[in-house]
């Protein structure tokens, strides 16, 4: 496979999951940047446990899904009903902090980062194919039961929070316990994403985890449509492989094209490209056509 | 004890810019209700006028004043119409809406820096703004006039704006859209008006905040938007959304803790144990220590 079809392939998986993990919480009205930060956390630790210890991948992978889940259950208790501002902040803490901490510790790589992280198999291109395929299995695995999500008891809940905190209140619903759900999941795809991501660049940087990585995500979730997971499934490739076919004079500017997309984009349709009436709308269509090839 | 003084001093002069922030963003979250996480880094956009200004103009210190002060006006007035617009597409007010455009805003004003100015390094300003200089020396205690200006202005600037606040008519319409928008529209304030000299009352804070920035530090760089930016809405919510005598308390106090703890911490851990305390507190008190007044 090509190289640069190979980062596309794999960023944008990366890209997927991530807007993934800001569209869960949001469900409840949370922007919950979190999960840059799990990224961080369980990515370095990740990386640190192949190099020093010699940990297999899918021990990392496991372990890393772990690390951030707990990080973000423990946080979820304080801020699991918190208004979306105090939200907002409590992610950025935790990006600066993680991100410090690596910048000043030698074992981690410092401001340089980690390199050489272990490939999952002897034959470069095998290993990268065989990635790729555990990456889009896992985003197919995220996809299913975001989509089981949405359509369940529990996804219901969520969207009479969005809709109305209070009025969900009163009819009984757990907001607070439907929060913690949606962070510790959010925070367990964050830790997933940043093991993958160093496995599949097999270097890390702490100057990829910072408010710009959180810009593109907020970016494909609220222009591909912040109301279903399809958004966040079409926005990342059109959004991250669009600019790479722009000139690179051009391209160097992408966080300014991705910031006046999103100023445009909430202004003319802040619902964003897909929202939940089309799904509706492609759904019972698609029903329509299966109901009409069933004999009576 | 030296070492002590010494740090408070310089914490009261970084906690008066983080106060007049502070206070600019609570303003237009009272008047206009919006959340605007960037405001931070369009002060840091105007620092780098301010700078470009002098440069162009032999370092000519009232020009580049003027620039940094009137480029906050426009930037901010600017933005106007976009937050409000925002605001009306929703059907009702949405706060939340208005943090996610701001935060757009803050990426492109940051990548504009990091591109536009300077190829992307951070920039000095001359000797004749930023006030290195020593003013007053006692044993390990050294006060520069930057500090000291930055008190000072900050002071005066703070005062300013709660004597227009508290004492004058103006003030009164700015408060009493906060307390009842609906109400004051129907005493005869009007609303749009009133809201956008919000907008360019706090494009003057950030004009006088970049101006005292730029002296205070000597330098920018396009990351300090970003920052500070998390700083200040994070003073805000400890405080309590839009409370404006919680800004001034917390963020003197955010401006010393974080010199006192560069006084006897290692530089580079310095800002992840003042984002650790920031974080135990936001933990704690998700809602504010003094109280929302939204």
């Amino acid at each position: 496979m090509p190289l640069p079809m190979y980062y596309f392939l794999a960023v944008t998986a990366i890209y997927i999951l991530l807007s993934w993990s800001i569209y869960l919480p949001y469900r409840v009205m949370h922007l919950h940047f979190m999960s840059v930060a799990n990224m961080t956390i369980s990515g370095y630790l990740g990386a640190y446990a192949a190099l020093s210890w010699g940990w297999p991948f899918m021990l990392v992978l496991v372990v890393g899904i772990v690390v951030g889940a707990f990080v973000g259950w423990i946080t979820s208790f304080a801020i699991g009903d918190a208004p979306t501002f105090a939200v907002v902040i409590v992610g950025f803490t935790y990006i600066y902090i993680s991100k410090t901490v690596v910048e000043n510790t030698d074992a981690l790589g410092g401001t340089l980062g980690l390199f050489n992280i272990p490939s999952i198999h002897s034959d470069p291109s095998t290993s990268k194919l065989l990635l790729l395929i555990i990456v889009y299995l896992f985003v197919i695995l995220m996809g299913f039961l975001i989509h089981r999500f949405e359509n369940s008891r529990l996804g219901r809940a969520a969207s009479a929070i969005f809709v109305d905190h209070q009025l969900a209140k009163s009819f009984g619903i757990n907001v607070k316990r439907t929060g913690m759900f949606l962070q510790t999941w959010s925070s367990a795809m964050g830790g997933a994403s940043g093991v993958l991501y160093a496995y599949l660049m097999r270097n890390l940087f702490p100057d990829f985890f910072t408010f710009h990585l959180i810009g593109i995500a907020m970016t494909m979730l609220f222009v591909g449509g912040y109301a279903t997971m399809w958004g966040g499934l079409l926005a990342a490739p059109l959004l991250w492989g669009g600019p790479l076919l722009f000139p690179p004079e051009i391209a160097s500017w992408r966080i300014v094209i991705y910031g006046t997309i999103l100023v445009v984009m909430l202004v003319l349709k802040p619902e964003g490209l897909i929202t939940r009436p089309l799904v509706y709308r492609i759904e019972s269509y698609f029903r329509r056509r299966r109901d009409r090839r069933i004999p009576s | 004890m030296e070492v002590f003084i010494a740090q408070v001093i310089n914490g009261l002069s970084l906690g008066s810019v983080y106060v007049l922030l502070v206070t600019g963003f609570n303003l237009l979250l009272l008047v206009a209700l919006i959340i605007h996480f960037s405001y931070p880094q369009v002060v840091v956009l105007s620092m780098y006028i301010s700078w470009t200004v002098m440069n162009l103009t032999g370092n000519n210190i009232i020009l580049g004043i003027l620039a940094g002060i009137l480029s906050s006006i426009i930037l901010n007035m600017a933005m106007a119409p976009i937050f409000q617009r925002v605001m009306r597409n929703r059907g009702q007010v949405d706060i939340n809406s208005t943090l996610v455009i701001s935060m757009a805003i803050g990426m492109i004003v940051t990548d504009i820096l990091s591109h536009g100015f300077n190829r992307g390094f951070p920039i000095s300003f001359s000797e004749t703004l930023a006030g290195n200089q020593s003013s007053l020396t006692i044993g390990l205690i050294n006060i520069s006039q930057g500090q000291v200006y930055t008190l000072v202005v900050g002071i005066i600037g703070v005062s300013a704006f709660f004597w227009l606040l508290y004492k004058t008519r103006s003030g009164r319409a700015f408060r009493a859209i906060a307390e009842d928008p609906s109400g004051a529209k129907q005493v005869g304030i009007p609303l749009l008006r009133t809201g956008l000299a919000s907008y360019a009352l706090t494009g003057l804070l950030g004009g006088v905040t970049a101006v005292l920035l730029a002296v205070l530090l000597g330098s920018a760089s396009p990351g300090l938007g970003e920052q500070v930016a998390h700083k200040v809405l994070a003073v805000s919510i400890i405080a309590g959304l839009g409370n404006l005598a919680g800004g001034l308390v917390v963020g003197l106090g955010l401006g010393i803790m974080e010199a006192l703890i560069q006084g006897y911490v290692a530089g580079s851990w310095s800002n992840a144990i003042a984002f650790i305390i920031l974080l135990v507190v936001m933990l704690i008190k998700p809602r504010g220590v003094f109280g929302m007044k939204l």
